[in-house]
Parts: structure tokens; C-alpha cells; sequence
């Protein structure tokens, strides 16, 4: 009778230490730290646009850029994209010099905060400038130079 | 005569209006200029849940005066509403007295190297060290509208060592 109740004991502080690093492995998990990498500020180019671009890293390791008080004019057929230049100037044949670029989307809206993806792989100290760019005229609405945040 | 003149004309009314209608499509198409009226508002919400961790909320690049200085200052919020100033890739020359100040990135006193007049600045401490990552506590209730410069500042020689424009994060 002795011997169970202690082997029950046992096996419930045992029950309690494994519930306790399940719940703590739970909350690390749900931590959901993203790292900011980089963050920079827009200056509008062809049309005025303003705002923050930031880069984060989540957890899993994927990269996502967010773009935040943004505001730029509406347009037709624009692009979020980063370039592999220091920064992107009011040049209105700014990527026909064969500037490397990564595509980052469609632009969901010419207001509010907004989140794109980035594809895995890109190398940050390479494209270091985010630009707003509508495709059908190869204009550049506005560039975010990025820095270490 | 006449006749044969008013069907000219209109015959060279519908080539005008077949060849005219495409374009004035084709144009739309292209410049969309309704869009300059038609705002397109999202609000996604950030990547992440993090809203117990403390919130930056202005941030901006020191760059070197009196001295080379280089880095980022970050004003966060914590989720208790603390604000604080954090100094991080931080390096500046070490010296003697030196300060860290919020001031106003207006203040003309502030252009030159050494200051002359008087800075118009709120005190956050004496600089802990001239190179690596550190925190200062902001007082309850600083007008970050106003004060929106971190100035490194050698208070014995009046020395700007460096300052970081401070924007909305």
C-alpha cells in the first residue's frame, strides 16, 4: 500500500516536471520573436511618397518586408521591389541599366501598412534599396534606402 | 450634292468614332487616371504577435560631429508604457563628461561642432560607454514630437560628438 502511493507520487511529480517543460517549450514556441534586420524611409521620387520599410526576420528564418505610415500615389501595374543599388534617384530609366532587382509583388495599396514577402535566399548586402515601381512606365515612385536597425 | 456630302461626312463620323474608341480605351488602360482620385487603404497586421515586447516607436542614425560617431537610436515603449532610448552597433570616441541628450534636430545650436548657445534638451545620463549596446530611461512624460534628436554631447567642452535624427518607426 506504502510502496503505490509513493510510485503514484512519483509518477505525478514526474506528470507535473514534463507538463511544466511541455508548457515552456509551448511558450517559447509562441514567443514568435521576428527579428528587425533593417529599416529605412521612403523619399518619393516621380510621385511623393513617404513612410517606413522595415525588414524582418521571423522565427522560421523567412524574411518579410513591412511597410508602415506608408502612402504613395495610386497607380497603374505598381511593384514592390529591392534593388542592388545604395539608393534609387528621381532617373526615370532607373532599372534600364540592368540594375538587379527582386520581386516582391504587386502593391497591395497605396496607403496603410502592408506586409511582402521575400523570396528565401536574397542576399541583404546586395539589394539594399526598396523601390515602389510601376512596371508599365519604369518609374520609380519612391525608393527606402535600408539600413541596420 | 448635298447629299453625297452629309454621307461622306459620316461615314467618316463612324471611321473616326471606330478608330477613336479603342484608343481612348487604350489610353485609359494604360494611365488609369481614375486612380489619382481612388485611394487603395490595406492594414495588415505586423508579421508577428509580439505585443508584450517593447515597441519602437522612433528611430533614426547617429552620425559624427566633433567625432566620429556611428550607430542607431531607438526610442521603445514597453508594454508598461516605460519609454526608453537604446543605443545599439553603437561606437563613438571615448572623452571626458559626455552626455546622452534628447534635444530638438531644429535647434540651430546643434549645427555647428561646438555649441555656443543654449540647447534646449532633455538629460537622459552620462554616456555608460563609448562603444556596444545600452538603454536609457526616458523621464514620464517627454515630448517626443518636440525632442526629436539623440545628441551624444560632451557637456565640459560644449562638444556635439554626434546626433541621430529621430523618425516615426
Amino acid at each position: 500500500m506504502m510502496l503505490r502511493d509513493v510510485k503514484s507520487k512519483t509518477m505525478l511529480a514526474l506528470a507535473a516536471l514534463v507538463f511544466a517543460f511541455g508548457m515552456q517549450v509551448l511558450a517559447n514556441a509562441q514567443d514568435g520573436k521576428a527579428k528587425t534586420l533593417e529599416t529605412g524611409t521612403f523619399h518619393g521620387k516621380v510621385h511623393s511618397t513617404s513612410g517606413r520599410a522595415t525588414i524582418y526576420q521571423e522565427e522560421k528564418g523567412n524574411l518579410v518586408l513591412r511597410l508602415t505610415n506608408f502612402k504613395t500615389s495610386n497607380g497603374p501595374d505598381v511593384h514592390v521591389i529591392l534593388i542592388a543599388v545604395k539608393d534609387a534617384d528621381d532617373d526615370a530609366n532607373f532599372l534600364k541599366s540592368g540594375v538587379e532587382r527582386v520581386e516582391l509583388g504587386s502593391l497591395k495599396g497605396n496607403e496603410g501598412d502592408q506586409n511582402y514577402a521575400i523570396p528565401n535566399g536574397t542576399d541583404l548586402s546586395k539589394f539594399q534599396t526598396v523601390s515602389i515601381y510601376c512596371e508599365r512606365f519604369n518609374a520609380n515612385f519612391g525608393a527606402a534606402p535600408l539600413e541596420k536597425f | 450634292m448635298d447629299s453625297h456630302i452629309r454621307s461622306w461626312f459620316s461615314r467618316r463620323k463612324w471611321i473616326l468614332v471606330a478608330v477613336g474608341l479603342p484608343l481612348l480605351i487604350g489610353a485609359w488602360w494604360a494611365f488609369r487616371p481614375e486612380k489619382l482620385w481612388i485611394n487603395q487603404k490595406v492594414n495588415e497586421p505586423a508579421p508577428f504577435a509580439s505585443s508584450t515586447d517593447p515597441q519602437p516607436l522612433y528611430t533614426g542614425r547617429l552620425e559624427g560631429k566633433a567625432h566620429q560617431t556611428s550607430g542607431r537610436a531607438t526610442i521603445y515603449k514597453t508594454a508598461h508604457g516605460k519609454e526608453y532610448l537604446r543605443l545599439t552597433d553603437f561606437s563613438t570616441s571615448n572623452g571626458p563628461d559626455v552626455h546622452v541628450l534628447l534635444a530638438r534636430s531644429d535647434d540651430e545650436n546643434l549645427k555647428q561642432e561646438i555649441v555656443k548657445g543654449q540647447v534646449d534638451s532633455v538629460e537622459l545620463g552620462l554616456l555608460r560607454g563609448n562603444q556596444g549596446d545600452q538603454n536609457y530611461d526616458l523621464p514620464a512624460s517627454v515630448d517626443l514630437q518636440k525632442y526629436d534628436a539623440a545628441v551624444i554631447y560632451c557637456e565640459r567642452f560644449h562638444a556635439v560628438f554626434g546626433i541621430a535624427r529621430l523618425e516615426q518607426f
